[in-house]
């Protein structure tokens, strides 16, 4: 992977155009991000057809990866956002497949990581508060403030309570972007810094004796990164949820 | 008709039987963790074992306080540009936003959503 003399750990994160495409002078041109992005749709929706074409009753291992996808999916929503938050299903399930997808995928040497992009992560986390928002607005209207007033406190710390949720609600998109961002940056820079540690120590004469010793460490991270990948997608997915019941149910 | 005491008995048992079963179901769906809707075949659900659980909770702790404190600093930063007032405003919300980090980080801790340690 990094074998070259100057090993560039944050090499792996560069966007660069595949097809370069300029409207009106904004950049919109097809990137590798973007390639990976469908390669990722494309898996999703083949996993998703393919499973569920034939509805046999002992389920093959593709329609079996299928259902428990979804009922994990539904088990998490109706124990964070009960079962009113299924209506959201279609929502939840997009976001967490997704991010599963692009977290395992990124796994895979040689490909991009998505989600180690900020904008992606930021988008996405957007993309779920503003449905918070826009839902409980819709259902709720004027109502959907009280979820910053919480009921009996005092009036003398009121003002102060209600600025500190309202700046605990701004910080939620930033913590869920962040999160995501950050544990897939940092993975991939250790899992590269390693691979390089071998790379350097077997043209280091003598010190190639020890080279194995990063190259065990490698593997360890490997199946790691692979456990952070799952879990990553978990906590977006549950922390979707949990948002949601925020919507669903204002004011504590 | 003769055996009509005997049907009686037999229905008083099994009503019995029912309340007993019904009364154990709902103690067990009352525990912690016990009967939150999932089937006990997903046992190993990301976020059930304890290394995921633990570690995925310490994360979502440290990123919900960090990111009250830096919401609150960029709220301060912005308003004190637009009136001109720095760093008083700066300030302010610094500390408010490190409340509302304390904050976040407290209803974690309360308030457990979803299942077992998250």
């Amino acid at each position: 992977m990094a074998a070259e003399q100057g090993i560039d750990p944050i090499h792996q994160f560069r966007v660069e155009p595949i097809i370069p495409i300029h409207i009106g002078g904004v950049d919109v041109s097809f990137t590798n991000s973007a390639l990976f992005m469908l390669i990722i749709v494309g898996l999703a929706s083949l996993l998703m057809v393919f499973g569920t074409s034939r509805n046999a009753l002992v389920p093959s291992r593709l329609q079996s990866a299928a259902e428990m996808g979804y009922e994990f999916v539904a088990s998490t929503i109706k124990t964070a956002a009960g079962t009113e938050g299924m209506r959201f299903f279609p929502f939840v399930f997009s976001i967490f497949i997704f991010v599963l997808f692009s977290n395992l995928l990124g796994l895979v040497p040689y490909a991009f990581t998505v989600t180690s992009q900020i904008v992606v992560t930021f988008a996405l986390a957007i993309l779920v508060i503003g449905t918070v928002i826009g839902y409980g607005v819709y259902r709720h209207g004027a109502h959907f403030l009280h979820l910053f007033v919480p009921s009996g406190v005092s009036p003398l710390l009121l003002p102060f309570i209600v600025l500190i949720e309202v700046i605990s609600f701004v910080s939620r998109p930033i913590s869920l972007s962040v999160r995501l961002f950050a544990n897939m940056l940092a993975g991939h820079i250790t899992l590269k810094v390693f691979g390089a540690f071998v790379a350097s120590l077997l043209g280091a004469g003598a010190f190639a004796v020890i080279a194995p010793l990063p190259l065990a460490m490698t593997v360890i991270l490997t199946g790691f990164e692979l456990l952070v990948a799952v879990l990553q997608a978990y906590v977006f997915a549950i922390l979707t949820c949990v948002y949601l019941n925020d919507a669903i149910h204002p004011g504590h | 008709m003769a055996n009509g005491p005997d049907e009686k008995d037999e229905d008083a048992a099994l009503r019995a039987r029912l309340d007993a079963l019904s009364s154990k179901l709902d103690a067990h769906q009352a525990a912690p963790g016990g009967g939150d809707g999932s089937n006990p075949g997903d046992g190993s659900q990301p976020g059930d074992g304890s290394l995921g659980g633990a570690m995925s909770l310490g994360l979502r702790v440290m990123t919900e306080f960090v990111a009250g404190i830096v919401t609150g600093a960029l709220i301060g930063w912005q308003l004190d540009k637009w009136c001109g007032t720095s760093p008083v405003l700066l300030i302010v919300f610094l500390t408010l936003g490190t409340a509302a980090g304390f904050w976040n980080v407290y209803r974690i801790a309360t308030k457990p959503t979803g299942r077992g340690p998250l």
